[in-house]
């Protein structure tokens, strides 16, 4: 059995990005650029150096940094959006990831047909969505407004319907960016609640957070991402409190200075 | 075996016919008239052509149906400008989603041609019935303009994977072929019969019909309009050389976009 195998192999990843100096997006500034060093029109930047490590099969797994760490960029090559520099991803079982919700979503349709692209984007089959689409404007509590035009929607209401849609995607693998960080409350809790039903149903599920504490109630383990390398693998709770120590203290710092002066 | 195969393009097939839908519906949105548009469109533009070529400029006087035949070459034109424009823009245009999730992105190119094969497919209707008022005798020779249909998809296809790919990187390239469609339309014998071209030199038609847009049309209305009056390239000349060379032009600008497409897809998302 492949059981005892990772359901995600990070290895070795290394993600370069050409940071130019001027946007370089038409035909005659590469021209003239042909003629130039790639050195003097701007400069390589490595958002991920040399980054590897396993998650393991319903493994809860954070991945934490501060903003422009690397752990988005990383994110994205997990999931096949990105191709790294150098390096490889292998995953086992198959695998659904939400940067952000309610992607593809078009304004000028209505939360019936968007719910229909949505779900086509998740590999939903129209039979499949027609047998599962009262759930879904049910669990969004958007009854009356389905023939609305989606544009009309206040933004809770769209991240309410994204997410009625999302939590139907068949998944061993799932990988989420921050899509909890939005909505009210009871929005909240039902994320919670979502989340907890993936640990019961031992889904392998990657998150990527900057809330310490989703961090702490969710996750078995994490990985901290600093510059573009591994600054902590290891237990969830600690990779927190490594987060808090590290960056989270600059802040308190700052606080106590200012409350000393 | 069949089943794997669908399973392998289940997604696809999913997601395709999903876009299809989608784009259809966007297109014709808070419009009156909807998709009566699909058709009305090439047939004033054929209405205008009509009056100030035939009726003003006697352009095509004398030829048997001519009328049909230049309904028939506007329809096919429209068609392929339609592919490559919509899928020219079609990468940048899904630049959102191509940045949030993976998948294959020659859907988005596919979903578009699809979208003119339809609008296609109606506006044949509207040929057909013109072609019966008009009196054109049937043959089955008429039947050929489905494989130059195919011929006209492949080498639009090959050129909307070729130009969308460059456009995510170099968006002049929009413009640019804005400007090539218009020359290729005057260039594509599209407005006069191809025996205005011939009369004037025969090098020059056989020049213009190396080009597989003007060799499609050509044929097209060779065969099922008016074979005495309406030449192609194998009336012309007796070199096979010259008759192959449309279709290897299209297979070689198909498997060279298609390649093209393949090998920069993966780094759509961070190039646009």
């Amino acid at each position: 059995m492949s059981s005892s195998k990772p359901a995600v192999e990070v290895h070795d990843i290394k993600k370069e990005f050409y940071l130019p100096h001027h946007t370089n997006n038409s035909i005659k500034t590469a021209i003239t650029q042909v003629f130039k060093p790639k050195e003097k029109g701007g400069n390589m930047f490595y958002a991920l150096n040399g980054v590897s490590f396993n998650v393991e099969k319903g493994d809860f797994f954070g991945i934490l940094g501060r903003n422009g760490s690397g752990k988005s960029t990383l994110l994205k090559i997990i999931s096949d959006i990105y191709r790294p520099t150098s390096g490889y991803v292998k995953h086992r079982g198959k695998l659904v990831s939400f940067i952000e919700l309610g992607v593809g979503f078009k304004p000028a349709l209505t939360g019936r047909e968007n719910v229909y692209l949505n779900c086509a984007l998740l590999g939903f089959s129209k039979q499949e969505v027609d047998s599962m689409y009262d759930e879904i404007v049910e669990f969004a509590e958007l009854e009356k407004f389905m023939d609305q035009k989606l544009k009309n929607y206040s933004s809770g209401m769209k991240v309410r319907l994204a997410f009625s849609v999302s939590i139907r995607a068949k998944a061993d693998i799932l990988i989420l960016d921050e899509v909890l960080a939005v909505g009210d409350a009871a929005f909240k809790e039902k994320c919670n609640d979502y989340f907890r039903s993936l640990i019961d149903d031992k889904k392998t599920v990657i998150l990527v957070t900057h809330s310490m504490a989703a961090v702490e109630e969710f996750c078995n383990k994490a990985v901290l991402i600093e510059n573009g390398k591994i600054a902590f693998e290891g237990d969830a709770k600690e990779a927190a409190q490594k987060y808090l120590e590290l960056f989270g203290n600059t802040k308190k710092a700052r606080e106590a200075n200012r409350l000393s002066d | 075996m069949k089943t794997k195969l669908f399973a392998r393009y289940r997604y696809s097939l999913i997601l395709l016919r999903e876009l299809v839908i989608t784009d259809f519906k966007l297109r014709y949105q808070d419009s009156l008239l909807g998709y009566l548009w699909a058709l009305l469109r090439p047939l004033f533009l054929f209405a205008i052509i009509y009056v100030v070529f035939v009726y003003i400029l006697k352009i095509g006087k004398g030829v048997e149906h001519w009328a049909v035949a230049l309904l028939l070459g506007m329809m096919l034109w429209s068609f392929f400008t339609e592919i490559t424009k919509q899928g020219l823009k079609a990468i940048v245009k899904n630049g959102g989603i191509i940045r949030k999730i993976n998948f294959p992105k020659y859907i988005i190119v596919i979903a578009t041609s699809l979208s003119a094969l339809i609008n296609l497919s109606i506006n044949l209707i509207v040929i057909v019935i013109f072609a019966i008022s008009n009196h054109v005798p049937f043959t089955w020779n008429m039947l050929w303009v489905f494989p130059i249909i195919v011929e006209i998809y492949f080498f639009a296809l090959g050129l909307a994977f070729l130009l969308g790919t460059l456009n995510v990187k170099y968006r002049d390239v929009d413009y640019i072929w804005d400007i090539v469609t218009q020359g290729l339309f005057y260039g594509s014998a599209i407005m006069f019969p191809i025996t205005e071209v011939v009369k004037h030199s025969k090098k020059m038609a056989e020049l213009l019909l190396l080009n597989p847009i003007c060799q499609a049309i050509s044929d097209a209305r060779h065969l099922a309009v008016n074979p005495r009056e309406l030449p192609m390239m194998g009336n012309l000349t007796d070199n096979i050389l010259l008759i192959v060379a449309p279709f290897v032009i299209t297979l070689l600008i198909f498997v060279f976009g298609a390649l093209y497409f393949r090998a920069r897809s993966p780094y759509f998302a961070e190039d646009i």
